[in-house]
């Protein structure tokens, strides 16, 4: 039984090719951040590289929002607290937060599909994976839902 | 500037921001940056990287500050947009390359935010690779809090939203990631 806990494996330096011209992370090495942490959690659940060269099938990944709540700068050190919000036969919705120097610097989810990397096409998860999809995501069930999950881009009053 | 080796660069730091002319004709969509899929941006599986999308993207909307006057200068003076939220949708997979082309619409604003839709296309079947939603902020650098664009400023991005109010409402705008069920 997984814990009842946000998955929190990843831990990292901030790297200087992540950096823009201002020193800060930029828009985009936020998402490099997020699939790395995410990456952990799908090792955990067997669903990263060697899964691929294994079963010829892959997560990818078909959305991914990222909220920027802070500056994040050279020599910091990372973590995330990765949720698995949601998951079926094809599909896995991972929520993370992001801390730098334990402050909450991003908050990223991201949509998987399985997908059969010949055909090209989504395809049910074996039976194995989905057990231990099904057990961290009862595991997490628990877990408080972040207010921003379900909400989409906008310029809201 | 001191040159940081290895840092993230985008192919327009540096050009200086456009000379805003209220008679010209404004692009609906906006067409700004293209580029093709270099090395770098390969995974082990040469496909594209994600976080490279998001780079791409972010090319495109700097492409964007250029022209609505938000250059080096600009930001230097205090000011900056800095992006609150990116949605990120992925179609199709990116191989070495290939010719990329981004096109932006300025779906809504206020006098601090500019809500973004871009698409970047293949340069020569036209079909459509990833799209990507921002919600972009306005904000005072050295107060590190969101403050009115000047009038200038807030005046050519109305003219972009005007130029931009017949477009359709993009299909993913303003839904929120979610496991959709069928039944």
């Amino acid at each position: 039984m997984p814990d009842r806990t946000a998955f929190g494996a990843y831990r990292e330096q901030v790297r200087p090719e992540w950096l823009d011209y201002n020193g800060h992370l930029n828009d985009a090495s936020y998402a490099i951040v997020l699939t790395r942490a995410h990456e952990l959690l799908l090792e955990d659940l067997g669903l990263s590289a060697a899964y691929r060269e294994s079963h010829g099938a892959s997560m990818f990944t078909v959305e991914m929002h990222l909220r920027y709540l802070a500056e994040v700068s050279a020599g910091q050190t990372l973590t995330a607290a990765t949720t698995l919000v949601e998951a079926d036969r094809k599909r896995l919705r991972l929520h993370s937060e992001l801390y730098a120097d334990g402050v909450l610097a991003a908050t990223g989810e991201c949509l998987y599909l399985h997908v059969d990397t010949a055909a090209g096409r989504t395809v049910p998860l074996p039976d194995d994976r989905q057990a231990r999809v099904d057990a961290l995501r009862d595991a997490h069930a628990e877990l408080a839902r972040p207010a921003h999950l379900g909400l989409g881009v906008g310029v809201r009053p | 500037m001191t040159e940081t080796p290895g840092r993230i660069t985008t192919p327009h730091e540096g050009r200086l921001a456009s000379t805003w002319d209220d008679a010209a004709t404004i692009d609906a969509p906006l067409r700004l940056h293209e580029t093709t899929a270099p090395p770098e941006w390969m995974d082990y599986n040469d496909h594209m990287s994600e976080s490279c999308f998001l780079l791409a993207f972010g090319d495109s909307a700097d492409a964007f500050f250029r022209f609505i006057g938000v250059d080096e200068a600009y930001r230097a003076a205090g000011h900056s947009l800095y992006t609150s939220q990116t949605h990120l949708h992925h179609r199709q997979e990116v191989a070495l390359g290939e010719p990329l082309v981004m096109t932006l619409q300025l779906l809504d604003l206020d006098r601090r935010r500019l809500h973004l839709y871009h698409e970047m296309r293949h340069g020569e079947t036209d079909a459509l690779i990833a799209m990507a939603e921002q919600l972009l902020v306005h904000v005072d650098t050295e107060a590190g809090r969101s403050v009115d664009m000047p009038q200038d400023l807030y005046a050519h991005v109305s003219a972009i939203r005007q130029a931009h109010a017949a477009l359709p409402q993009p299909a993913v705008v303003g839904h929120p990631i979610a496991i959709r069920h069928s039944n």
